[in-house]
């Protein structure tokens, strides 16, 4: 792609959401989720194969459809209430149709099908646009419209992802469906949280945002999409392994890292909430993400395949590649659980 | 509620379904994508008019270049897709799936 284009797509990117986060007008909101949608969808068909295309095309159909949804409820919610203000949607059934439209643009579990194949069929670094930065839009919706949201719809969805999130995830050998998974796993965490403490999903969605990132750069560092080309990377960069191994024990959520921090905090606020039901079932099928979380890192990083290997040691020869972001991504994802009192406070 | 809102909004399901459950060729799909855009361009109409929200004329005007915007890149996906698979049936959009 030319720069001129790819200058006008991400400055586009930035100005959807950044207009929806900020607009306090129902249509400014949607016009913001709107640019996002046409701004990505030539990202995504860069490379020229058969597959990015059908991914665009499968990400396209369903982000308009819930765009046509959402507005729809804005304008059902606009006849009843006669108002246009981002935090009034009191109107029921505007806000199940909305709950539904935005969990279609995020993926939730009854409308998650979209969500792997369309990261499986994109160049991986607009896969992590996809699965990061796309996300932030419909979430800051939600955060605004909580109070009127409907509490078993949301309980459902976010059950619902929970278990797909780790119940799909087992059977793939492919790196982006994996991430897109979690992703969906993710979001369950997310969504669980959004009425009874809508900064937690904040924190959640920050800390999520950084692990995928980290995840996403490493893999793009050394091209992987496949858990069998994992098995080489000890190979290409030794040093990637470990921060692979600590990434994905942090979307895990094991406690020295930092992706405990989120669930730690959701599943106290809801044993305080008596919803412990749901905290127990949230907490078990975290354990199907772990699961296979650990055998990406037991193909990267605990094991050595015995494939042969043509070109030794070249981690030895300086990389061409710029690492900046990796090492930040890489603490902020695993090393800020100390910092945990402060989030509290902040919330 | 008025009988043509309830019209419209009949409209607006009617293509919502079509996109849901007919799925032979992606040009239906995309067709009944215009329709739900269009009842809706006509129910905010409607809205703006019937209560004299004279402040918001220009957003049914703005709503519909969104939909010019999202049918022009629905068209060139169209496009893109029946030089890549052939032809637009939906049912060969499986490369991806797992």
């Amino acid at each position: 792609m030319s720069p001129y284009v790819t200058t006008i797509l991400t400055l586009s990117l930035f100005i959807g959401t950044c207009l929806t986060i900020f607009s306090e007008h129902w249509f400014t909101a949607w016009m913001g989720l709107e640019i996002n949608t046409l701004a990505i969808i030539p990202m995504m068909t860069t490379p020229k194969n058969p597959r990015a295309t059908e991914a665009a095309t499968k990400y396209f159909l369903t982000q308009s459809t819930a765009s046509m949804v959402m507005m729809f409820a804005i304008i059902y919610n606009a006849w009843s209430t006669n108002q246009w203000t981002l935090m009034q949607l009191s109107d029921n059934w505007a806000s199940i149709a909305m709950t539904l439209a935005l969990a279609i643009k995020l993926g939730l579990a009854p409308f998650h099908f979209w969500v792997p194949e369309v990261t499986q069929g994109i160049p991986l670094l607009t896969g992590m646009i996809l699965l990061t930065w796309q996300k932030l839009a419909p979430t800051a919706i939600l955060f605004q419209i909580a109070p009127h949201l409907n509490m078993k719809i949301l309980i459902m969805l976010a059950i619902l992802s929970t278990l797909v999130g780790g119940w799909g995830g087992l059977n793939q050998t492919h790196l982006r469906k994996i991430l897109a998974y979690s992703s969906i796993a993710h979001m369950g965490w997310m969504i669980i949280i959004v009425q009874i403490n809508p900064t937690l999903t904040i924190l959640s969605l920050t800390i999520y945002i950084m692990a995928t990132l980290t995840m996403f750069l490493t893999l793009n560092l050394s091209n992987v999409t496949k858990i069998k080309s994992l098995g080489g990377l000890w190979n290409k960069s030794a040093t990637t392994t470990i921060i692979i191994l600590l990434t994905l024990l942090s979307l895990g959520g094991l406690p020295p890292l930092t992706g405990f921090m989120p669930k730690w905090l959701i599943l106290q606020e809801l044993i305080n909430n008596n919803n412990i039901m749901t905290a127990t079932l949230m907490a078990l099928s975290a354990l199907l993400n772990l699961f296979f979380y650990m055998r990406l890192i037991y193909a990267s990083s605990l094991t050595m395949f015995p494939s042969t290997n043509n070109s030794k040691m070249q981690w030895y020869n300086n990389p061409t590649q710029i690492t900046m972001l990796i090492p930040t991504t890489t603490v902020i994802s695993s090393l800020l659980l100390p910092l945990t009192p402060l989030f509290i406070t902040l919330s | 509620m008025l009988s043509i809102n309830m019209n419209l909004i009949v409209a607006f399901a009617l293509a919502l379904v079509g996109v849901l459950i007919y799925r032979s060729h992606l040009m239906s799909t995309l067709l009944c994508l215009e329709g739900m855009m269009l009842s809706l361009f006509i129910l905010m109409t409607l809205l703006i008019t019937h209560f004299h929200m004279f402040s918001m004329s220009m957003l049914p005007l703005i709503l519909l270049v969104f939909s010019a915007c999202e049918a022009g890149i629905g068209l060139a996906l169209l496009v893109k897709i029946s030089t890549t698979h052939g032809n637009d049936y939906i049912q060969n959009l499986n490369l991806l799936q797992c």
